[in-house]
């Protein structure tokens, strides 16, 4: 999965071609199973994936509403793929993510009255923070007794979602029959692209989304030219040279699964104050386990995570259009994003596809 | 009030909560033996689960319908062979890709089949084995009343998992099958040298395997519930998964491990029945298993040994 090693600047284009082949390989051989599990249900895929693009790119508004949906996917994204490279699954993200959303609904209430940049800037390193802690215990239980993070992170995502839902049904709960909590005021907001960008109009796509490509750029950095970046790859390389060569891997796994935390953590945060301005259960459409087939498709390349993530929300956007145009039921999605991520780890299928049975290059990667 | 919690029935029910978790925690641990990884019970749970309803829904026959909802698991748990023996992907991520695969499968069959999302309308279940008239008057009234709740209410599968966990015990450690087949999750180049097939006993064990995490999911449909509701394993493949490390890599540990997260889920159901005596969210009684999950893992893990080559893929040299 992490590679350490830089190519030559000569070959690079080439390089990055021959990266992308393999994403965009499996992206069409899923759509094309896709398309053949839509006839066998007997519907025309065609239309649907015609629909479906109308859906996600047909104007500004459903370009925006693309850009409102890929955002919570790149934060996720992203912090999935940073657990990757130090060799860490963080399957939990979406638990990270609740705890995210929560301290936001939480603080945005507390704050109201500040100046909104302020807002802006504490609510996210509040949000950040908490997804963080949300992910220590796993991270501690990972370095020290060994526990898999699969299972830990998972388990802490039921409890953040039975947490929640305690909140906006008890102490958090606003007034009302409906369970959720009191709307921020606009000042713990975050505001909205069209303002900016009018030909977004009436999109919701918010500020969250430049947040997110700003952070993946960031992390991309952090991880080829800090320490700190340098022992997460290292330890996911090969855990036993690097304790040998001098870095302690508890300590490193602990601070990537932390790092994770936080970026999933930021998915919950950007949601509340951009999109809901509110807490409520269902308030995550799954982010968090979208978020791994979004690492996956990008090969755990922080900018790899913009475009991956555009891509899936794209047809998450597109798929409410698909079903009321096309009549196909909008699960067929999930059903393309699994195919996606077994196509893009089991590579082998797209290289057969496109005629590189050079073996060599197949377990040079496999690993 | 603790002898309204503690009946027969609330020991009847940690029996009856185990039982999916105990089948999918001995697929696990039959699959981990053989050096697979298999976080996709989650997923083959749930097929089978929504395919035991409809084969029932088709055929009029539960029993057709829980060997069903068994192919259907092991034709899931193919896939997962497929990818992580075959063309050696990452076993987790192989997993993870069948678990959404599952989700989206049965979300989509249940629009296009039942014409709606959420849950379907109620099958013909599974009944209870035995059906005795025992003494319902004085002493001897009432323990009966525990004997027939604890040791005779329940339905096949429950049963079953029972026979497959002491049968699945004796054959892993008292059968030349139980030894090859830990001699492939230990050290595969020594089996593959004295001529056992890596390949075959491995796909062997992760269809066994989704043979089983069908099976809980057929328990949880055609004899829990009675209908299929989206998602409503509900974590229970990889709280199975934590079960069979607690019960290190054993059917008969991963069964007893089970009962413990059975229990807490049967008493988390009874307690929120005080709710009004209790005064604690229902919330925090519904955690409980997934607390009592990290709590166990945090407890015992380091002392638990996993087969040695599990996780890794297997290429003849």
């Amino acid at each position: 999965m992490p590679e350490l090693k830089t190519e030559h600047s000569t070959s690079r284009l080439a390089a990055v071609l021959r990266e992308l082949a393999v994403p965009l390989v499996s992206v069409a051989i899923a759509a094309i199973i896709g398309s053949i599990i839509m006839l066998i249900a007997g519907f025309d895929p065609l239309a649907a994936y015609a629909a479906m693009f109308k859906g996600a790119f047909g104007g500004g508004r459903q370009i925006g509403e693309t850009m409102l949906r890929s955002t919570p996917l790149m934060f996720t994204g992203l912090a999935v793929a940073y657990g990757f490279r130090a060799g860490l699954f963080n399957i939990g993200a979406e638990g990270q993510l609740f705890m995210g959303g929560l301290s936001a609904a939480w603080l945005g209430i507390v704050l109201a009255g500040m100046p909104r940049p302020l807002n802006i800037i504490l609510m996210l390193v509040a949000g950040a923070a908490i997804g963080a802690a949300w992910a220590f215990i796993p991270a501690l239980l990972k370095a020290k007794v060994g526990a898999h993070e699969v299972i830990t992170t998972m388990m802490f995502t039921y409890i953040g979602r039975y947490i929640v839902s305690w909140l906006v049904t008890g102490p958090l709960k606003a007034e009302g029959q409906i369970p959720q909590t009191n709307r921020l005021p606009v000042e713990s907001t975050l505001p909205k692209m069209h303002e900016m960008l009018p030909f977004l109009t009436p999109s919701r796509v918010h500020l969250g989304f430049v947040v997110a490509i700003i952070l993946a750029f960031f992390i991309w950095w952090v991880l080829k030219y800090t320490s700190l970046g340098y022992e997460s790859r290292a330890v996911g390389y090969n855990p036993w040279a690097s304790e040998t060569g001098g870095i302690s891997v508890s300590a490193t796994t602990i601070k990537a699964l932390c790092i994770s935390g936080a970026l999933a953590g930021l998915a919950g945060v950007t949601e509340v104050m951009g999109v809901h301005m509110r807490l409520f259960d269902q308030f995550s459409a799954g982010f968090g386990f979208t978020g791994i087939a979004v690492a996956l498709l990008a090969k755990n390349n922080p900018i790899g995570v913009i475009a991956a993530a555009i891509l899936f929300g794209g047809l998450s956007a597109g798929g409410g259009t698909m079903q009321l145009e096309a009549d196909v039921p909008q699960k067929v999605i999930l059903i393309i994003q699994a195919l996606i991520i077994f196509l893009v780890a089991a590579e082998q299928i797209a290289r057969w596809v496109i005629g590189w049975t050079d073996r060599r290059g197949a377990t040079e990667h496999a690993g | 009030m603790l002898a309204d919690i503690f009946t027969p029935d609330l020991f009847a029910s940690a029996i009856r909560m185990a039982t999916p978790l105990a089948l999918a925690a001995i697929g696990g641990t039959i699959c981990e033996r053989s050096g697979i990884v298999n976080i996709a019970l989650e997923g083959m749970m749930l097929f089978g689960a929504f395919m035991g309803v409809i084969g029932t829904m088709y055929t009029g026959s539960p029993w057709l319908g829980a060997l069903i909802a068994m192919v259907s698991g092991m034709g899931l748990a193919l896939v997962h062979a497929f990818a992580s023996i075959t063309l050696r992907t990452d076993q987790v991520v192989s997993g993870t890709a069948i678990n959404i695969l599952s989700l989206g499968l049965t979300g989509f069959l249940m629009e296009v089949i039942i014409g709606h999302p959420g849950t379907t309308d109620p099958v013909a279940r599974l009944m209870p084995v035995f059906n005795i008239n025992g003494p319902t008057e004085g002493v001897l009234g009432s323990v009966w009343r525990w004997v027939d709740t604890i040791v005779f209410s329940y339905t096949p599968i429950v049963y079953l998992a029972i026979i497959i966990a002491v049968v699945g015990q004796w054959a892993l450690f008292r059968t030349r099958w139980g030894l090859r087949l830990r001699a492939l999750g230990e050290h595969p180049r020594a089996a593959d040298t004295v001529g056992i097939s890596v390949i075959r006993g491995r796909y062997s064990a992760v269809i066994v395997s989704g043979a089983l995490g069908g099976l809980a999911g057929a328990n949880l449909t055609l004899e829990q519930v009675g209908s299929f509701t989206e998602n409503m394993t509900n974590g229970r493949g990889f709280i199975a998964l934590a079960a069979n490390i607690f019960g290190r890599w054993t059917p008969a540990g991963s069964y007893l491990a089970s009962l413990l997260f059975g229990f807490a889920d049967a008493l988390q159901i009874k307690l929120q029945l005080f709710r009004d005596v209790i005064k604690i969210p229902s919330q925090f009684f519904l955690m409980l298993p997934y607390v009592l999950t990290v709590i166990v893992l945090a407890g015992v893990v380091g002392r638990a040994v996993a087969p040695a080559a599990v996780g890794k893929p297997y290429e003849k040299g």
